[in-house]
């Protein structure tokens, strides 16, 4: 497969959010600002690319029966690298974002990506497929996030958009609405494709 | 030799020293990491904390360092820390730590207080986790604000506010709640109110 065949099937056509419904939890959890999601996106990016790479460069050494302890290993070192980056250089966002940066860890979209596509491929491909579910990640989030933000605090990355006339969605900032965003989001995308059959 | 490697590759005891060695590797990168990241981070909560020193009683946050060494000073009483704010030696107030259960996790303010300790002069949320938005408006300065110049201590006796509607006027004890975060507001009014009545008769005791 050519490389940016990789990327467009592992971020568009099989997205690992609403073609594959993985990683989800931290997708209602940290979209209520859009600072948040796009800060989680690139976490999760740069721990996918990484991750998948390393993961794939001693795919032939990790004895089989143990490659989930050791992919978890991996993914864990990477994230604690993130978190302990935020802390020093961006700590308000550090702070905002809370334990969902540790969490990352428990996304399913990383572990899904070593086991599917890492522990097989060469480590530049098992990257560029790494950064591609990201950015699909990455993607949704933004979408979700938008939505929230301008229903639930009338602005967009924190920059106000509707006026005081605005009355603010509460159900907007809480965990509900993204179970409603999301649901809605797959519905659209999956929609043509599953009339197409 | 391939088969030899093999052979290796087939025991029981490969996938522990594997496990092993790679483990090894990775803490040393993490700790690598951590040392090397450390120095900022205790850097970046020392000077959040005197920020929120200075700005629970109401001095500037332009020039954090040099203010908070000429206002400030720190004291313990039976390992409780609290700070004393002064100007030109006259005692302004003094500022503790409080902390009390939220919503979703333990909140921690600071509260700055008279020096006769009857009125709160100011209170700053340091670190809460309620809901962004609700719960979390408790950060926002309408709210704050309200516990500016209210009286704590009437006749030796520790007050408790009362919490009535958002947008109703509120007197001398009532703060107005959040609307859709009863329970955040309620924590804030009652860790005054513990807190107060737990730290005030040693402070005051001191005086």
């Amino acid at each position: 497969m050519k490389k940016k065949e990789i990327f467009i099937t592992s971020a568009f056509t099989q997205n690992s959010v609403w073609r594959q419904i993985l990683g989800i939890c931290s997708a209602l959890a940290v979209t209520n600002l859009m600072l948040n999601s796009l800060v989680m996106g690139l976490g999760v990016i740069f721990t996918l690319a990484l991750s998948s790479f390393t993961i794939s460069i001693i795919r032939d050494l990790i004895p089989k029966r143990i490659r989930m302890m050791v992919q978890t290993l991996i993914i864990a070192s990477y994230v604690i690298i993130v978190d302990l980056f935020l802390k020093a250089y961006y700590p308000e966002i550090s702070k905002s974002l809370g334990p969902y940066v540790g969490l990352i860890i428990t996304n399913c979209i990383i572990m899904g990506r070593a086991e599917a596509f890492a522990g097989k491929n060469a480590p530049i491909d098992s990257m560029i497929d790494g950064i591609g579910a990201g950015v699909g990640y990455t993607i949704v989030l933004l979408i979700i996030a938008f939505v929230r933000e301008l229903f639930g605090f009338g602005s967009v990355f924190g920059i106000p958009l509707l006026g005081d006339w605005w009355t603010k969605w509460s159900i907007m900032v809480m965990a509900p609405s993204a179970f409603f965003m999301l649901a809605i989001l797959i519905w659209i995308i999956n929609t043509p494709k599953l009339k197409r059959g | 030799m391939v088969s030899k490697k093999k052979l290796f590759r087939e025991t029981r005891i490969y996938p522990v020293i594997f496990m092993l060695i790679i483990t090894i590797i990775f803490i040393g990168i993490l700790a690598t990491f951590y040392q090397l990241s450390i120095d900022k981070v205790t850097l970046y909560n020392q000077t959040q904390l005197k920020r929120m020193v200075l700005r629970v009683f109401e001095f500037p946050t332009e020039n954090i360092e040099n203010d908070f060494t000429k206002y400030i000073t720190i004291q313990e009483i039976e390992s409780l820390l609290y700070y004393e704010a002064k100007v030109d030696s006259v005692l302004l107030g003094f500022c503790f730590p409080i902390s009390g259960s939220g919503l979703w996790g333990t909140i921690q303010a600071l509260l700055s207080v008279t020096p006769d300790f009857e009125k709160i002069i100011n209170i700053e949320i340091v670190n809460q986790n309620e809901t962004p938005g609700l719960g979390g408006r408790i950060t926002e300065n309408w709210f704050k604000d309200q516990f500016k110049g209210k009286i704590l201590i009437d006749n030796n006796i520790v007050r408790s506010f009362v919490l009535i509607p958002e947008n109703e006027t509120s007197g001398d004890i009532e703060i107005n709640q959040i609307t859709g975060a009863t329970a955040s507001s309620k924590a804030v009014v009652d860790m005054i109110y513990k807190n107060v009545k737990k730290y005030s008769p040693k402070l005051r005791a001191e005086l």
